[in-house]
């Protein structure tokens, strides 16, 4: 940037900014450091930081504040050139046992045992595929902008698909994923999880399942193309090292299998499209869809109100991460009970429930401090809703503005995803703070 | 009270064949496991990916003294940077007075770069410190 800089950064971040100052070309960055968290701190107590030590070097925080930017340069500091990463060995040989030992030590696994990556089981692998071994399949990133692309080639992709278990046939399914450049170990310290959801001839042809316990452990190409993608996010990318590259405070059990699961395409209600379809593909391409969230519920509520209207409920008053998206997976009988209640499409339902869904006052206010100033200074509408307590305010948070450079006359989209899933034995219908990510198509990748 | 038990398992989210005494395990005929050759060596590939090389940066020219100078203060967004922030401008008030503080917030989110930023900051100012997290 050419001007002196310290950056401040809170001890919890220690690894992660010095690995990150060293990838980015400046290994010996003046960081300082401050106590951790801050963000809960009052002001007396964030100034008592201040008058603290930085807890990394022990010296007096804002002598070293003062001193980064005004200390001569050391010539190490000032050094130039070009550093080659290693990544080790292109082999390793050893035990059958000391190697799985190995893989698991060295952060290459999800810590359940592997499938050894020897040779032949590799090549196996890449008969599931046209495509050259050292083709290049596309970057990925453990955060995008934080931390730098790695580039990965179709076989190093398969090493990873052996090591999940995966079927040489399911290969293309997990060189599509590979190939939408998403890591699955997302790095912040919000625990994010991702879905994928497979559309297209090639779940009937790998016998994947969407019907009983589709998202459980209870099929083959499910769980393992689920996990593949774990593993090639830490392997492809370096996502998934914590205090490095992740930083999930709590973690999140989806991150084992991601959610893999492919849609019950032949269940949808008359007139309903699959979301392949919904999102430009045609419908007998093979693809895979991506989403991004945290969490889901597990829902069936027997009660008078038809489930369309209890579903409206829920959104209404389900508070996540992000207050702003939802993805609804609904088992077969219940979407078949939505159609039948006038919802003639996915879109139809989808447009109804981000208008019909309202935002409780407790939720409103949390997530709006600048209309809370102006309800207090008697702006209207806010002043009106403010009155309104914990009733529902009639404001949507599920319609989504056109993105920045769209044509002018763009309209708002409903950010609510409805796909199909299950094995029709109750009223179920699992939801959560999903968004859509991404979709790339499987058969490019035969 | 006479509970129905069928209903009472559907409200529970059981599957009713739980009542008709089907066997809930398949055949479970022990099947004859080969020894693992223990002590046979095996070899496995590197599963890793490939890391862009690293350009070197150098740092930018240390200032002799902030006397006078106009340091920066930039938020990266996160939560309480700005409280933070403010902090430190009263610590050179109380401490440096001589020092001359700006505070900014950087535009987009975390990772995003802000050019603008840094070319006003360089053409402006004369060092900068950013609070970076939480």
């Amino acid at each position: 940037m050419g001007f002196p800089t310290a950056p401040m950064v809170t001890i919890a971040f220690k690894e992660l900014a010095l690995s990150n100052a060293a990838g980015r070309g400046m290994p010996l960055e003046r960081i300082c450091f401050t106590p951790h968290p801050l963000t809960n701190k009052t002001d007396e107590q964030m100034y008592a930081c201040l008058d603290g030590n930085d807890p990394v070097s022990g010296k007096p925080l804002m002598k070293e504040v003062v001193e980064a930017l005004t200390k001569p340069l050391a010539a190490e500091e000032k050094k130039t050139g070009t550093i080659t990463p290693t990544i080790g060995p292109p082999t390793y040989t050893d035990t059958a046992d000391n190697l799985q030992r190995y893989y698991a030590d060295n952060g290459m696994t999800d810590y359940m045992p592997i499938i050894l990556p020897m040779q032949e089981k590799v090549d196996a692998m890449l008969k599931g595929t046209s495509h050259h071994p050292d083709e290049v399949v596309g970057k990925m990133s453990a955060a995008p902008g934080a931390f730098p692309d790695w580039s990965f080639t179709v076989k190093q992709v398969a090493v990873n698909a052996v090591m999940a278990g995966a079927q040489p046939e399911f290969f293309p399914v997990i060189l599509a994923i590979a190939a939408t450049g998403v890591t699955s170990l997302f790095s912040s310290t919000s625990s994010f999880a991702r879905m994928v959801v497979v559309n297209g001839p090639i779940r009937d042809q790998i016998k994947m399942n969407s019907g009983i316990g589709a998202m459980g452990p209870f099929n083959d190409a499910n769980a393992t193309i689920g996990r593949a993608w774990t593993l090639l996010s830490k392997n492809l990318a370096a996502s998934g090292m914590p205090g490095q590259t992740y930083m999930g405070t709590q973690g999140n059990g989806f991150n084992y299998n991601n959610i893999c699961f492919p849609e019950t395409e032949d269940k949808l209600p008359a007139g309903w499209i699959p979301l392949h379809v919904q999102k430009g593909f045609k419908a007998d391409e093979s693809v895979v869809s991506i989403f991004t969230g945290w969490s889901m519920n597990d829902i069936a509520w027997f009660c008078p109100l038809p489930l369309h209207e209890v579903i409206k409920g829920w959104l209404t008053h389900f508070f996540s991460t992000s207050v702003g998206a939802a993805t609804l997976l609904l088992d077969p009988v219940v979407a078949n009970d939505i159609k039948a209640h006038g919802f003639d499409s996915k879109e139809a339902y989808s447009e109804w429930l981000a208008t019909n869904s309202k935002t409780p006052g407790w939720l409103y206010w949390q997530t709006r401090q600048n209309e809370l100033k102006q309800a207090q200074a008697g702006v209207e509408p806010y002043a009106s809703y403010l009155k309104m307590g914990d009733a529902e305010i009639p404001v949507s948070r599920f319609w989504r503005r056109p993105r920045p450079g769209a044509p002018a006359d763009a309209k708002p989209t409903s950010s609510i995803e409805i796909i199909v899933l299950g094995g029709e034995t109750n009223t179920y219908w699992s939801a959560g703070d999903f968004s859509y990510t991404a979709s790339a198509s499987v058969d490019k990748w035969r | 009270m006479k509970i129905n038990r069928r209903k009472l398992l559907s409200i529970l989210g059981i599957s009713p064949a739980l009542l008709t005494g089907s066997p809930l395990l398949g055949d479970q005929t022990k099947k004859k496991v080969s020894a693992s050759a223990v002590g046979v060596k095996l070899e496995t590939l590197n599963p890793k990916g490939s890391p862009p090389a690293i350009q070197l940066i150098p740092m930018a020219p240390r200032l002799d003294s902030l006397d006078g100078k106009t340091v920066y203060l930039v938020s990266d967004g996160f939560a309480g940077a700005d409280r933070f922030l403010e902090q430190i401008r009263i610590w050179f008030t109380k401490n440096m007075p001589s020092v001359n503080t700006v505070y900014r917030l950087k535009a987009g989110g975390l990772a995003d770069d802000d050019p603008k930023l840094w070319a006003e900051i360089k053409a402006k100012g004369n060092a900068m410190i950013m609070a970076i997290g939480h």
